[in-house]
């Protein structure tokens, strides 16, 4: 077996293993329950408060993140590499040490400060912003510095040049060239953050009809044995998933200009 | 006038040290050194672009050290142009004039002109993707001289062109800079380039002039350096032997004999006993013919020696010549014609000279002048 046909074999064992975990949530499934369960008050506020939450978060770390994305791509400044690495955080720590530790912080005095003359977040919709924000902003930095690393800043130099000011540079220039790359990213982490479930747990609690995202939703099925809820709620969140991957293949594959 | 003084720049082990450069204005100026030699970094602190630990950058007597670059009125040409893709090129060439909020009327003319002497008219409504390497590198010009900058930094934005293309465009800078006069600093270590484009032309080594003016300074080096990195052939380790008429000529040593020369055929005033390094082109070496008289004048500096080896450059032959007795080489450069009167073979035993005003003498201290 020659090269190229073993990484095409290990492509489809790949996809085979996640379709076969797709498939087999259909072994129990009821069609004639999907709508009763979709349309259910508790899966809709779930739905919306997921989607909500997951698109102010993403908002919040597209704010913060393009900015920060900009300086590592284009500035040297002491501690970059400090930085860069803190970035890489939430990647590779456990959602609910992420989680545990925003629990932990709103119980130190700067915390319960910030909560007593400030906002809410243990246990409210806030704190479920807060943990999907913690879990995506370093991705969306690091996917928005890829971006933004593809476009020369020489362009820029021209632009400011030719009379441009940073920003405008930016703007007019750095910014529609990345558009693409950075479309994707908010999309990548707006699902990663519509299915983010440990650090949302562990600060905003299972609250029905508060602070019940589609993954606590799930979750709590799972925990009552409700395997028809359970199942149902997977595939919505999947769709919802899936439906996001096919937006970011579709954003990069469109040509690059016209 | 365009003025750097005393700039002053450290990265990383590289410096410039009190580097001082002047830029006449409507003139095209040449930045010409090897790879490494600092060229770039000069020209991203004039544009702003790089900080720099000291230093003034004065342009019509104003000081824009302390501008932003988008303040300054320089345009800047990099090496792969940077033509905006997602813009069309009428956008491309408005980009500056919007920029600088500069109204089109006022600048009709100039932009038509423009857009007419690079022949990029049918290309307006096009996006850069689909322009040819030309095409490019016309458009690229049109943005950058439409807001009529009052500087204009190319870095070697030739380089990477097939030869052809890379002719078409370097006389299309010649009559575009003709017609228009703009000021330009042209960036490169392209020695061809340098000598077809430049008005004048300033050698930059490591991180130091070493030397400016106009075109003689390919054929009258003022340091070993400068002829080391010209690639000029034919220097001779030789001494100073004399110095008569209050300084006027020298007696310089040549191949075991003497050669007098006026003393404005040396870089610099020399003493006696003095060693130097003495240039003759290997275009101006003349192979005396059997037979024929000789100039009193090229008496004094003939060679007599070998012919060791021929080669054929297309557009002149090439000979490699070795004076009896001796272990130096001297090269010459025959045009064709001439090679085919002289019928020379390797081997062959002839006379060969150097005209009083083809020799050129450098003081071999200019070879430790320190960084």
């Amino acid at each position: 077996m020659n090269f190229k046909k073993t990484a095409v074999y290990a492509a489809l064992a790949l996809f085979l293993f996640y379709a076969v975990l797709i498939l087999s949530l259909l072994t129990f499934f009821e069609g004639q329950s999907f709508l009763e369960v979709l349309l259910a008050p508790d899966t809709l506020f779930s739905i919306r408060l997921s989607l909500l939450a997951a698109t102010i978060a993403m908002l919040l770390a597209v704010a913060i993140g393009l900015p920060a994305a900009y300086a590592l791509s284009r500035a040297s400044f002491p501690g970059k590499k400090l930085v860069d690495t803190f970035l890489e955080l939430p990647m590779i720590m456990s959602p609910i040490a992420l989680g545990a530790a925003l629990l932990i912080f709103f119980n130190t005095p700067v915390g319960a400060t910030i909560q007593e003359k400030g906002v809410y977040f243990v246990f409210e919709f806030p704190g479920i912003v807060l943990a999907q924000f913690a879990t995506i902003a370093g991705l969306a930095t690091r996917l928005m510095k890829t971006a933004l690393d593809e476009i020369s800043p020489r362009y820029e130099a021209v632009a400011r040049s030719l009379g441009s000011s940073a920003w405008g540079a930016f703007w007019k220039i750095t910014f529609p060239l990345a558009f693409r790359g950075l479309v994707s990213a908010m999309i990548l982490c707006w699902a990663k953050a519509v299915g983010e479930f440990g650090a949302t747990v562990t600060l905003a609690g299972t609250m029905s009809f508060k602070t019940e995202t589609m993954p606590i939703a799930i979750f709590m099925a799972l925990a009552s044995a409700d395997i028809r809820k359970t199942i149902i709620l997977i595939l919505i969140l999947a769709g919802i998933g899936l439906s996001a991957l096919y937006a970011v293949r579709f954003a990069e594959k469109r040509p690059q200009i016209l | 006038m365009i003025e750097v003084r005393r700039l002053n720049l450290v990265l990383g082990n590289f410096r410039i040290d009190n580097l001082d450069l002047v830029l006449e204005e409507g003139v095209y100026n040449v930045l010409l050194g090897p790879t490494g030699s600092g060229k770039t970094l000069i020209l991203e602190s004039v544009i702003g672009l790089r900080n720099f630990q000291s230093g003034k950058i004065i342009v019509g007597g104003e000081e824009i050290q302390n501008l932003p670059p988008e303040r300054r009125g320089i345009s800047y040409l990099p090496q792969d142009l940077a033509l905006f893709p997602h813009l069309t090129v009428r956008e491309n060439l408005l980009y500056g004039l919007r920029a600088q909020k500069k109204s089109f009327g006022e600048n009709d003319n100039h932009l038509g002109r423009l857009i007419d002497a690079l022949k990029i008219g049918h290309l307006l409504g096009r996006y850069p993707q689909g322009l040819s390497g030309g095409e490019k590198q016309r458009v690229a010009l049109g943005r950058a001289l439409a807001p009529s900058p009052r500087l204009l930094l190319l870095d070697e934005p030739l380089t990477a062109l097939d030869p052809s293309l890379k002719s078409e465009i370097q006389q299309l800078l010649i009559s575009l800079h003709r017609s228009l006069k703009f000021t330009a600093l042209y960036v490169t270590h392209d020695l061809e380039e340098a000598y077809l484009l430049g008005d004048t032309i300033t050698v930059l080594i490591g991180g130091r002039v070493e030397q400016s003016g106009g075109r003689e300074v390919f054929l009258r080096p003022h340091t070993i350096k400068v002829a080391q990195f010209m690639g000029l052939r034919n220097l001779f380790s030789e001494r100073v032997l004399q110095v008569e008429g209050g300084g006027r000529c020298i007696t310089v040593s040549f191949c075991g004999r003497e050669i007098t020369l006026p003393s404005d055929h040396a870089a610099g005033s020399l003493s006696v006993g003095e060693d130097v390094v003495l240039y003759l082109r290997p275009e101006e070496v003349l192979v005396v013919r059997e037979g024929k008289p000789i100039k009193e004048s090229l008496r004094q500096n003939i060679l007599v020696g070998e012919v060791v080896r021929i080669l054929d450059r297309g557009t002149h032959r090439w000979v490699l010549f070795r004076p009896l007795g001796l272990s130096v080489h001297l090269e010459i450069n025959l045009p064709n014609y001439v090679f085919r009167n002289l019928a020379l073979q390797e081997g062959q035993e002839i006379r060969v000279a150097g005209r009083r005003e083809s020799f050129w003498v450098i003081p071999a201290s200019s070879a430790s002048t320190p960084n």
